[in-house]
C-alpha cells in the first residue's frame, strides 16, 4: 500500500515535468501545424544558460528565471527568423509536406552542435533547490523528496498562470482564436503572425522550465533532454496533440504509468513501456483521450 | 528492362575496376557510399514518393544489423542468408510500426520513429542477447582464396556492399516506376483525390513504410559488415539525422540523386576533420563540427532547395526558355 502511494507521488512529479514539454509541443502544433522537434534543443540551450546563472549565483530560482527568459526569446526567434522564412520558401513540390518537420530536426542538430562546441560534452549538474532525501513519516523514509514536491508545486503554478493567460486575457483569446481559425481571426483584426510568435515564445519559456526541472535532479549534457522530448511527444499524442488540457492529463498518466513500470517491473522496460503506450494509443485511440467526435489529424 | 539490367551490370563492372585502382581508405569509403546509397534509397521511397517522414532510419538500420548478426552467429547460416534475414525482420518490424503510425497523416510517423531512434540504443543496452554497449560481432569472413593474396578484406567488403547496393537500387527503381510508385505519388500530391480514384491510401502508406524499412535494414546489415560489429553506438540519432540530410541534399524524390547524397555524407567527416585541424583542433571541435556541418546543410537545403538542387536548375532553365 505504501509502495503504491509513493510510486503514485513520484509518478506525479515525473509526469508534471513531461506535462511542460508536451504543453510546449502542443502550443506550437496548434498554432503552426508543426511538431517542433527542436523544442528539446531550445530547452537544452535555455537550460545551459540557466545552469551558468544558477552555478555562478548559487541561486536555482535565478537560473530558472533566466532559463525562462532565454527559452522565450529563443522560441520567438525561431519562429520569427526561421519558420517565417521557411514557410515563405517551401511551398510546393514533393518536399512541401515534410519540409517543416525536417527543418525543426535540422535546428535541433544545429543547437546541439552549438551547445557542444560551447560547453563540451561532459555532464554538468546544478545544486538542487531542495533536499533530495525522502520525507520521513513516522519511522519509515519514503523516496518522495522535498524536491519532488517542489517540482509538482512549480509546475502547477505555471499551469495555473497559463490557464489564466489563456482563459482570462485578451492575449489568450487571440492565441486561441488564431489557433482555431487563423483566417477568421485575422479578419477579426488579430495580428495572427505576431500572435503565433508569442505562442512560440510561451512554448519556449515552458520548455526552459522543463529543462531546468529535469536538471535539478539529473545531469545536463547535449543529449540529456532527448528522452524528455520523446516522452513529451508521447504525452501530447495521448492528449490528441490538439488539447492543452489533454496533453497535461496525458503527461500525468504517462509519468505515473512509467514510474509503476520502473518500481514494479524493472528499469529495462521503462522506455519500451513508453513506446508501447504510444503504439497502443495510435492503434486504439489516435485522436487522443480528449477527442469528442471527429477532429482533424493534421 | 533489358537496357536497365545492362546498365547496372556495366555500372557494377566499372565500380569494381575503380576499386582495383584506388588505395585501401578509398575502397573502404566506397563500401560506405554503397551502404549510404541503400539507406538513402529507403528515405527517397518513403519521403519523396509516399510523402511520409521517418526520423528513425538509423533505428531501422539497427534492426537489420542485429537481425543479420544474430542469424549469422546463432544459426551458423551462410552470409547471404544473414542479409536476407536483415531484410525480412526489418520489413516485419516496419509493417508493425507502419500499421500503427503510417496510416495517420502528419507528425505521427515522424514522432514515433524519432522516439524509436532515441530509445533504441537504450533498449539494446538492456538486453543481454543484444550484447549491451560493446555489441555483438558480425564477421562475414575472409575473401575467397581464389581471388588471390592481393585481395584485401576491405575490397571484399566493397565488393559485397556494391553488389547488394546495385541489386537494391535495381529493385527500388523498378518498384518506383511501377503502379505502386505512381500510386504513392498520387497519395502524396492529393490523398483525397487518390482515395476517390479507388486507392486504399492507408494500406499503400503501410506498404511504403514496410519496403522502406526493409531497405534500411539491409543498409544496417551492410554497415555492420563494414565495421564487423553491431553495437548501439553505430546506429545513433546522429546517423538518422545525417540520412535525412543526405536525402534532402539528393533531392528527396530522385533515386539517382542518392549516390550524390551518399558521396556528401562520406565526405562530411573528412571535410570536418580538415577544418577542425585548421581551426586548432580540440575535443569539442572534433566531436561537434560534423554535426554542425550536417545541420547547417540540412537547414539551408530545406529552406532554399527543398526538392533538391536539381529542381532549381530545372526552374532556372525554364525561365530562360
Amino acid at each position: 500500500m505504501q509502495k503504491l502511494l509513493e510510486t503514485f507521488l513520484i509518478g506525479l512529479s515525473t509526469g508534471s515535468i513531461y506535462a511542460l514539454m508536451s504543453l510546449a509541443l502542443v502550443l506550437v502544433w496548434r498554432s503552426t501545424r508543426v511538431v517542433n522537434f527542436a523544442q528539446a534543443g531550445q530547452a537544452m540551450l535555455s537550460t545551459y544558460i540557466g545552469f551558468e546563472i544558477a552555478s555562478r549565483s548559487e541561486v536555482f530560482w535565478l537560473g530558472l528565471l533566466f532559463a525562462i527568459a532565454a527559452g522565450a526569446l529563443l522560441g520567438a526567434g525561431v519562429d520569427f527568423f526561421f519558420m517565417r522564412v521557411l514557410f515563405k520558401h517551401a511551398v510546393s513540390g514533393p518536399a512541401a509536406v515534410v519540409a517543416p518537420v525536417i527543418a525543426t530536426l535540422g535546428l535541433l542538430g544545429l543547437i546541439r552542435s552549438i551547445v557542444g562546441l560551447t560547453w563540451g560534452g561532459e555532464f554538468k549538474s546544478i545544486k538542487s533547490p531542495a533536499s533530495t532525501d525522502g520525507f520521513t513519516i513516522g519511522e519509515t523514509t519514503i523516496p518522495f523528496s522535498a524536491l519532488n514536491l517542489l517540482i509538482i508545486v512549480t509546475v502547477f503554478v505555471i499551469l495555473i498562470a497559463l490557464a489564466i493567460i489563456f482563459q482570462r486575457t485578451n492575449l489568450g483569446l487571440s492565441l486561441r482564436a488564431s489557433a482555431y481559425a487563423p483566417e477568421i481571426a485575422q479578419l477579426a483584426g488579430i495580428r495572427t503572425a505576431r500572435t503565433r510568435t508569442i505562442g512560440w515564445a510561451i512554448a519556449g519559456g515552458v520548455g526552459g522550465v522543463a529543462g531546468m526541472l529535469v536538471t535539478s535532479f539529473n545531469f545536463l549534457s547535449p543529449y540529456s533532454l532527448d528522452l524528455l522530448l520523446v516522452f513529451g511527444f508521447i504525452a501530447a499524442v495521448i492528449g490528441g496533440l490538439e488539447s492543452m488540457v489533454g496533453s497535461v492529463v496525458g503527461a500525468l498518466i504517462l509519468g505515473i504509468a512509467l514510474t509503476f513500470i520502473l518500481n514494479y517491473v524493472g528499469t529495462s522496460l521503462v522506455f519500451i513501456g513508453g513506446f508501447v503506450v504510444l503504439i497502443v494509443v495510435l492503434l486504439v485511440k489516435p485522436d487522443g483521450i480528449m477527442a469528442r467526435g471527429k477532429v482533424r489529424r493534421g | 528492362m533489358g537496357k536497365k539490367i545492362t546498365f547496372f551490370i556495366i555500372l557494377g563492372w566499372v565500380l569494381l575496376l575503380i576499386g582495383d585502382r584506388v588505395d585501401e581508405l578509398r575502397v573502404y569509403q566506397g563500401a560506405q557510399i554503397a551502404m549510404y546509397t541503400i539507406a538513402l534509397a529507403s528515405i527517397v521511397l518513403l519521403t519523396g514518393y509516399s510523402g511520409q517522414v521517418s526520423l528513425g532510419n538509423g533505428a531501422m538500420m539497427a534492426v537489420g544489423g542485429y537481425a543479420a548478426a544474430l542469424t549469422l552467429n546463432n544459426l551458423g547460416s551462410p552470409v547471404w542468408f544473414a542479409f536476407v534475414m536483415a531484410v525480412v525482420v526489418s520489413a516485419l518490424f516496419g509493417a508493425f510500426l507502419g500499421a500503427a503510425a503510417a496510416r495517420l497523416s502528419g507528425p505521427y510517423l515522424a514522432g514515433t520513429t524519432l522516439a524509436l531512434a532515441v530509445g533504441l540504443p537504450e533498449i539494446a543496452n538492456q538486453f543481454a542477447f543484444l550484447g549491451g554497449v560493446p555489441g555483438i560481432l558480425f564477421d562475414v569472413g575472409l575473401p575467397p582464396a581464389r581471388f588471390g593474396e592481393e585481395f584485401t578484406q576491405y575490397k571484399w567488403f566493397f565488393w559485397i556492399a556494391t553488389f547488394i547496393a546495385l541489386i537494391a537500387l535495381f529493385i527500388t527503381s523498378n518498384i518506383l516506376q511501377s503502379r505502386y510508385g505512381r500510386t504513392w505519388r498520387a497519395i502524396r500530391s492529393n490523398s483525397l483525390a487518390a482515395e476517390l480514384s479507388g486507392v486504399h491510401s492507408g494500406r499503400m502508406k503501410i506498404l511504403a513504410f514496410t519496403i522502406s524499412s526493409a531497405l534500411a535494414g539491409l543498409a544496417g546489415a551492410v554497415l555492420a559488415m563494414t565495421i564487423s560489429l553491431v553495437a548501439p553506438g553505430a546506429y545513433t540519432l546522429a546517423l538518422s539525422f545525417a540520412l535525412v540530410t543526405g536525402a534532402v541534399l539528393a533531392g528527396v524524390s530522385s533515386l539517382p540523386g542518392v549516390v550524390f547524397g551518399a558521396l556528401i555524407l562520406v565526405a562530411i567527416p573528412e571535410v570536418a576533420d580538415v577544418l577542425a585541424n585548421r581551426w586548432g583542433g580540440g575535443e569539442n571541435l572534433n566531436n561537434y563540427l560534423p554535426g554542425l556541418i550536417v545541420s547547417v546543410l540540412l537547414i539551408l537545403s530545406v529552406i532554399f532547395t527543398p526538392n533538391g538542387p536539381g529542381e532549381n536548375l530545372r526552374k532556372h532553365h525554364h525561365k530562360k526558355m
